[in-house]
């Protein structure tokens, strides 16, 4: 099963490295690289980055109650799963035709919010951290690589006490969201037309000391040991740069009308010096290099089949690879911040894990604001009815970046569902025309100074915070007369 | 970390009632974690959303400070868990490869097994330049498991990604090992239980469970025996607070779980807290149709 490649393998002074599993990620990666010595530096000369775990949601959500698509795409990530219900929940409004009142989009947007917090925790911490920190002595930080370690004892032990921090900070996070969502993960309070809790001055009252804590816990702890791993780690400012196109959908809706998000929509072409608005019909699939059939290679929004052929020659990855205008496209926290003028100092794997924590504490910090705004007493709820034909979709953010889904009932079922998650677009592998995806690039140039320990092959990694568990793999975004419906809001 | 092995020592004397352990158990306990460094856990996931681990990690007892993270990773010896082992690649497989050889271990399942397109569809890892699939690792791991616990509906009966037309081939880890398992249920499943699962084994108890393999300590009673709504005039609607949610698909008469009395997220709230509607997710036949109703479709 394992495919050779005859001309990398008879390079003379080259070297193939398999990462197989990547561990400290969501689901399944694995990262193949060829090490070479270029200008003197041993480095990263071409990779390779496989999802390897196919689910196939989009073939079991047909003929299903569309309603039931709310909980069973939460299930495609069991740490995003409110973007996912978000996303599905918008999709049916859309279909339906109803606005929600002002306080389900704030206990929404709380409980969205309190999921990226625990999301971006876990990944400084328990993700990334043992990349650049020595953990206790046993498993699971034990064995470990232990290449490049900059920081002494001391340093190390305010780190490694703030890892258990962050397991205390991240769980508070999911209990403060489960106080208006009913239980984390997998909060079951996400209906067309609202929200199923009613909020009382209690459960505000109980959600403000949540956040209170936890934003402490950003400002005192989580900024300052990023910024302390970036000074420490300069040198990952210059790594890991990635495709240079950056796209966020936006989130967090600031009114009801929709037009006005927390952390807006554009997107930034290589070398722009400002965001575009996003043309979700510009954006294309392919197959070539993924277990797919090569009949739905090439297939712009209109393509609606997805055919699984394992194994097939040449292929390498789950993920299909999605590409706008052509292009690989990097989505997450960095591209919002860039997108929304929050952050723009770079585009590195040290600058995605400074824009990550930036954004933390933006989000942190608009959730005390909005806690304030419901009004208990005040509606959650407006009645919905689906019609029984319908093409919908709804663009969201899940934690890694943007999230689409798109949906087609027929008969008062659904006859197509399909969903471009944020890994899909970072973990791509090669398109058509064999231009490796955003990952792939960010670890092309790579200095890789041991290939038994290579260490710097999991910074670059890490730092997109990839999800194998989300990227179920990219499909078409179902036709492109659904984008004049009316839904893209920004 | 010096004193997570009291504080779950101390969080088990606490919650002794809420655990099933008695005085003897607790006894038990303490010896065996006096005496040994804790037995190793190995938790493999396949065709899985990580909820079950993300889950587990939400553990706390509001009396103590002991959580699942305490737990696993200073009173068991967790040699092998995907995200949050420090190792990677090679040496990474190697540990349960070489686990598989050794024997006498925990064997942890999160997620279903995929056996279409010969195990493709999921693969665990690459051992000395050669792909393992997960149906193959987790065949190998669970011949030499002492004890396999199933996390989650996935590993248990299949789940999400066995629902109809399980392009995958998804299986249970009972019906592609033909091993015995003890299936801690739910979508995800309540930290709580798998606790409870990990304490009972830690003390040695033998642990009952019904015919689907689930401990009748948690699975014997449904959601409806003890919800503070039964009986209660149904809500017809959505965002409606106290009412019987029957009339929106709720599940809960023909689900078994504790979650009545347990609540969720450190006793935060529910599902019918938040006046949702069971949906029914510790069911062999989890994602059932009509997860719920409401609005006119």
């Amino acid at each position: 099963m394992k495919t050779k490649r005859p001309e990398e393998v008879s390079k003379s002074t080259s070297m193939r490295i398999t990462i197989d599993p990547v561990t400290r990620l969501e689901g399944h990666l694995k990262v193949e690289v060829t090490v070479d010595n270029t200008g003197g530096v041993q480095q990263v000369t071409d990779a390779k980055v496989s999802g390897t775990l196919y689910r196939g949601f989009e073939k079991l959500l047909p003929g299903r109650n569309p309603l039931d698509a709310i909980h069973i795409t939460q299930r495609i990530c069991g740490v995003c799963p409110v973007a996912h219900s978000l996303a599905a929940t918008m999709a049916l409004e859309n279909a339906a035709g109803v606005m929600i009142p002002d306080n389900a989009r704030i206990m929404r947007n709380l409980v969205l919010g309190s999921n990226f917090i625990q999301s971006h925790v876990l990944h400084f911490y328990h993700l990334t951290l043992p990349d650049f920190v020595k953990g206790p002595d046993m498993p699971p930080w034990q064995p470990s690589w232990s290449r490049d370690r900059r920081f002494d004892g001391a340093a190390t032990d305010k780190f490694v006490n703030n890892y258990v921090k962050a397991l205390d900070i991240r769980r508070m996070a999911h209990e403060m969201g489960a106080v208006f969502g009913g239980r984390m993960p997998h909060p079951p309070a996400y209906v067309p037309g609202g929200f199923t809790e009613v909020p009382t001055s209690t459960q505000m009252s109980q959600f403000k000391t949540y956040l209170n804590g936890i934003l402490s816990f950003i400002n005192n702890a989580y900024i300052p040991d990023v910024e302390k791993i970036a000074a420490v780690y300069s040198d990952y400012y210059t790594m890991g740069s990635g495709s240079g196109t950056l796209m966020a959908y936006g989130v967090f809706d600031l009114n009801s009308v929709g037009n006005n998000m927390l952390l807006k929509r554009g997107i930034m072409m290589k070398g722009a010096n400002s965001a575009t608005p996003v043309d979700v019909g510009a954006i294309t699939e392919h197959v070539k290099y993924s277990w797919y059939s090569d009949s739905t290679d090439g297939l712009g929004p209109a393509a609606g089949s997805t055919m699984a052929q394992y194994p097939k020659t040449g292929a390498y990855s789950w993920l299909k690879a999605p590409r706008y205008f052509g292009e690989p496209v990097e989505v997450g926290p960095l591209a919002r911040m860039w997108v929304n003028g929050d952050y723009r100092n770079g585009v590195s794997a040290m600058d995605r894990h400074r824009a990550r924590s930036y954004e933390t504490r933006k989000i942190a910090q608009a959730m005390q604001t909005w806690v304030n705004q419901i009004i208990p007493g005040k509606p959650v709820f407006n009645q919905f009815s689906l019609p029984p034909v319908k093409e919908v979709f709804a663009l969201t953010e899940a934690p890694r970046g943007a999230l689409g889904h798109w949906v087609e009932i027929t008969n008062g079922k659904i006859s197509q569902y399909q969903i471009i998650t944020p890994t899909c677009w970072n973990a791509s592998p090669r398109d058509q025309a064999g231009t490796p995806g955003p990952m792939e690039q960010a670890l092309i140039g790579t200095p890789v100074e041991n290939i038994n320990e290579p260490v710097e092959v999991m910074r670059v990694i890490h730092s997109f915070d990839p999800c194998l568990s989300c990227a179920v793999h990219v499909i078409s975004p179902g036709k492109a007369t659904v984008i004049k419906s009316g839904f893209c809001k920004a | 970390m010096k004193i997570s092995r009291r504080d779950f020592l101390r969080y088990c004397g606490i919650s002794a009632a809420a655990l099933g352990l008695n005085g003897t158990d607790l006894m038990k306990l303490y010896e065996a974690l006096a005496t040994t460094s804790g037995p190793k856990v190995l938790w493999l996931v396949g065709s899985a959303c990580t909820g079950c681990s993300v889950s587990f990690l939400n553990h706390i007892s509001p009396k103590s400070p002991a959580s699942a993270a305490d737990l696993l990773i200073n009173n068991v010896n967790l040699t092998y868990h995907p995200s949050l082992m420090a190792t990677a690649g090679q040496e990474a497989a190697a540990i349960a490869e070489q686990a598989a050889t050794d024997g006498g271990y925990i064997l942890v399942v999160e997620g279903g097994v995929p056996t279409a397109f010969g195990g493709g569809a999921c693969l665990a890892w690459t051992y000395n330049g050669a792909d393992v699939t997960f149906q193959q690792a987790v065949t190998k791991l669970a011949a030499k498991a002492s004890l396999i616990v199933c996390a989650g509906n996935c590993s248990a009966f299949g789940g999400i990604p066995a629902a109809y037309p399980n392009e995958t081939g998804v299986k249970s880890v009972k019906d592609v090992t033909g091993k015995t398992t003890i299936n801690i249920a739910g979508c995800p499943p309540h930290p709580d239980w798998l606790v409870w699962a990990i304490s009972q084994i830690l003390v040695k108890n033998t642990i009952t469970v019904d015919s689907l393999g689930r401990p009748t300590y948690l699975f014997s009673k449904s959601v409806h025996d003890s919800c503070p709504r039964k009986g209660k005039s149904p809500a017809r609607t959505y965002a409606q607070e106290g009412g019987c949610l029957k009339e929106l698909g709720c599940q809960g008469p023909k689900t078994k779980a504790n979650c009545s009395i347990l609540k969720w997220n450190n006793g935060v709230s529910w599902c019918i807290d938040a006046n949702a509607p069971c949906i029914g997710c510790t069911n062999p036949d989890f994602p059932a149709a009509n997860l719920m109703k409401g609005g006119k479709v």
